[in-house]
């Protein structure tokens, strides 16, 4: 029997967020400093393996550390204890509002998003025709992104997320976007993207038919901890019996 | 660390230069002359430090014009880098919440944006050097290895700044009084050997040699307007202490840069 290749491992992922947030030099010397210690805990010990190719579905009430894990795997965020290992796979985390310049035309940040995701100028060049066609801007591409509507906004970072393919793709709650006909749209794609089976997809969603539909397994999160991972059906019942 | 910054930087440098590209197009986008103001800017502002410092001061430092705007260049080139940098993350926002990038990258595409600038400013400064006929010598050389201990010096402030500018809320109003000081410290508008010197040759000895903005400054005057051999071990000395800062500052943005995106 083959040994089972995984794509994602996160083991013991604990991740907090500092109550003071920032140092105030004022708040400092006239109003006694801050409190020591004051921490957090989004994430808490949480551990799971994805196998290559598959695609885990995340569900869970707002708060419960979904987006944070996320972000915490795209490497924007370092655990504070624990470890995640992708393998060295390329990864795209495809969020609402893209890191965008909102100063700068779409076409020069389809650029700057592409080499930030770890593509060379030539390879986005050479799909940058197929982002803008997919994206359905049309003139909108050469004016500032301070000018889109968010449902441009939206496609436009679906679009450069999509074409741009990596390894994994972590997605969160980007595929209601724009109107119904490019919710169709960017439906259809995310499931070729994911019929790939070198693709190695999470999925954030609070949409239940969605991940039913898309995932092989999924997992419900609840205060930043697992409640439950497995199979899909069985673990969206009993979310869906908490939730009533 | 030095391996991972190598890596790093061969990997995104592309990155910050099209990101400083596209953050000049878009400085100008919207106006009517377009890019025709980063000549027009600096050249307007050479004309107004002509007539205020050249005619109503009536200074006496040679070749006057271009002595003022080597030292507005330099100082524009550094101050603007080290204001931008403490809020260096915060206006990145966008990017450093989405995807993981090395922070010294946006550092970096900052001070080519600033960079660019300083250049146009020098080149109007060969033009000010061809109308009064300054001779020229090989000492107009040293220019080069001042600009790298400039740049080094500066990224380094930079990278320290962008780091302490996500934690600490009221770093902006401490750099803005700081660097006011500096200003009026470095001989922008003056030279420290002459006005100072004159009187307390001690004090300007330290003024100029402590303070590497101004010794750049005093240096690049030296050998481009008066011929003069800048002192080599002093562009050496602050050579060495620019890339320890530089040092520092990446380890402290590699140590912590992974908390930022929590904060901001």
């Amino acid at each position: 029997m083959s040994e089972k290749k995984y794509s994602i491992e996160v083991d013991n992922l604990v991740i907090r967020y500092r109550n003071m947030k920032k140092f105030s030099i004022k708040r400092q010397l006239f109003q006694g400093g801050y409190k020591k210690e004051d921490y957090f805990e989004a994430v808490r010990g949480v551990s799971f393996k994805v196998e290559e190719g598959r695609i885990l579905g995340i569900i869970g009430k707002n708060g419960s550390g979904k987006s944070t894990m996320l972000r915490a795997m795209a490497g924007v965020f370092s655990a504070d204890e624990g470890t995640i290992n992708l393998h060295d796979h390329s990864v795209s985390l495809m969020a609402i509002g893209v890191g965008f310049q909102k100063e700068l035309t779409g076409r020069e940040n389809i650029m700057l998003s592409g080499m930030l995701l770890g593509f060379s100028e030539e390879e986005v060049h050479e799909k940058e025709a197929e982002i803008i066609e997919f994206a359905e801007l049309g003139d909108f591409i050469d004016r500032p992104v301070r000018t889109y509507s968010s449902g441009m906004h939206s496609k436009l970072a679906f679009a450069i997320t999509a074409i741009m393919e990596t390894d994994i793709m972590l997605v969160d709650e980007v595929l209601s976007v724009g109107d119904q006909h490019f919710k169709k749209k960017s439906y259809k794609k995310m499931k070729d993207l994911i019929n790939d089976k070198h693709r190695t997809v999470v999925i954030v969603s609070h949409n239940i038919s969605t991940l039913k539909e898309l995932c092989d397994q999924v997992m419900w999160m609840h205060d930043g901890e697992i409640k439950m991972l497995g199979d899909t059906d069985d673990v969206l019942d009993k979310y869906e019996e908490f939730m009533a | 660390m030095l391996k991972r910054f190598t890596e790093d930087f061969k990997t995104h440098y592309k990155y910050a230069f099209y990101s400083a590209r596209a953050q000049l197009k878009a400085e100008v986008a919207g106006s009517y002359l377009n890019w025709v103001w980063w000549v027009l800017q600096p050249f307007c502002m050479m004309i107004v430090y002509a007539i205020v410092f050249g005619v109503m001061f009536s200074a006496r430092e040679q070749y006057f014009t271009a002595f003022i705007f080597i030292g507005i260049s330099v100082w524009d080139f550094f101050n603007r880098c080290v204001k931008q940098s403490v809020k260096m993350v915060k206006s990145n926002k966008s990017i450093v919440t989405k995807v993981y990038i090395p922070k010294f990258v946006l550092v970096l595409a900052k001070m080519l944006v600033n960079g660019f600038k300083m250049l146009i400013c020098f080149a109007i400064v060969v033009m000010l050097m061809i109308v009064y006929r300054v001779p020229v010598t090989l000492n107009v050389l040293y220019v080069i290895p001042l600009l790298i201990d400039l740049w080094l010096f500066t990224f380094g402030c930079m990278c320290i700044l962008t780091h302490f500018g996500v934690f600490v809320e009221d770093l902006t109003n401490v750099i803005d009084i700081v660097l006011r000081f500096v200003f009026y410290l470095s001989g922008v508008m003056y030279s420290i050997s002459h006005r100072i010197g004159d009187s307390y040759p001690l004090y300007a000895t330290i003024l100029e040699k402590c303070n590497p903005v101004a010794f750049v400054m005093a240096s690049l005057r030296e050998c481009v307007l008066y011929g003069d051999t800048p002192g080599r071990k002093l562009i050496l000395l602050w050579g060495l202490i620019s890339v320890v800062i530089s040092a520092i500052g990446v380890t402290i943005i590699y140590k912590n840069e992974n908390s930022y995106a929590k904060l901001i």
